[in-house]
């Protein structure tokens, strides 16, 4: 009599497709603000105190070397954490990107 | 300009007609910019058409909230109200971060206007009469901008 034998069940594991990749967890990428002429000191460094909730003088070292150096990096974060800050930063209007790091 | 009293997160402040007439005036500029004139990433690869279409979509809902909430505020007869010859403006410091996005806006939406010139040179803008209403534009944004961020910040004591 033939028997049929039960059929043996592997576990797929490495076909599935990662939903939340570990590079968007990953503090892999870079929140950058750009030097604007008409954004005002104080401006800026208030908005860096409400948005990341820095001491001033924290803010105004960022400020400042937006100011002087053309460019500064706020942090570093996970992919949807920088979108985040951007998105923020832009919703007061200075002039801020994400960058891998 | 001058700050009344600060209660909690409520701020009252004083303006005369004139100053009134300069906020409402500003305000009614917003919005001057486009939803999000800046890219998301100088990186192609990060600002694909669907990350910036996210961004451009979430930053017109942000701007139309902003547009209708200021549009509220100044409406609304308990917050802006005569008091013998001055106005009396009450509003949250939540509120205050939405006036100070708005004008911020027109600020830069008067120096796109005036083709992006760098302030920090002397002959960076040119006045004429095409280009003053701009200037004055971004000049009383910008004053606004300071008097809201340092009454915030506590560096105007209550008058």
């Amino acid at each position: 009599m033939a028997t049929t034998a039960n059929p043996e069940v592997i576990p797929d594991i490495g076909s599935e497709k990662q939903t939340d990749p570990r590079d968007a967890r990953e503090p892999g990428y870079v929140v950058i603000c750009w030097n604007d002429p008409v954004n005002l000191m104080v401006y800026v460094t208030h908005v860096f105190q409400v948005i990341f909730g820095w001491e001033k003088a924290k803010a105004q070292k960022h400020m400042l070397e937006v100011h002087e150096q053309g460019k500064s990096v706020l942090t570093r974060e996970s992919m949807e954490k920088a979108e985040f800050y951007v998105h923020e930063l832009q919703k007061y209007r200075l002039h801020a990107t994400m960058e891998r790091a | 300009m001058k700050l009344l009293q600060v209660h909690d997160d409520v701020f009252v402040f004083r303006f005369n007609p004139g100053e009134k007439q300069a906020l409402l005036s500003t305000l009614k500029n917003f919005p001057a910019l486009p939803p999000s004139p800046h890219r998301l990433s100088k990186s192609t690869l990060l600002a694909t058409a669907e990350n910036q279409r996210l961004l451009d979509e979430s930053l017109a809902a942000q701007r139309a909230q902003n547009q209708k909430q200021v549009a509220a505020l100044l409406l609304k007869p308990e917050r802006l109200k005569r008091v013998a010859n001055n106005w009396q403006f009450t509003v949250t410091r939540p509120e205050i971060e939405i006036l100070l996005q708005v004008l911020n806006d027109v600020r830069m939406g008067s120096w796109a206007a005036l083709g992006c010139p760098d302030l920090d040179r002397e002959d960076g803008v040119t006045i004429n009469e095409e280009t003053l209403p701009h200037v004055l534009r971004m000049e009383l944004a910008g004053h606004l901008e300071e008097f809201f961020v340092m009454a915030v910040s506590g560096e105007i004591p209550p008058a």
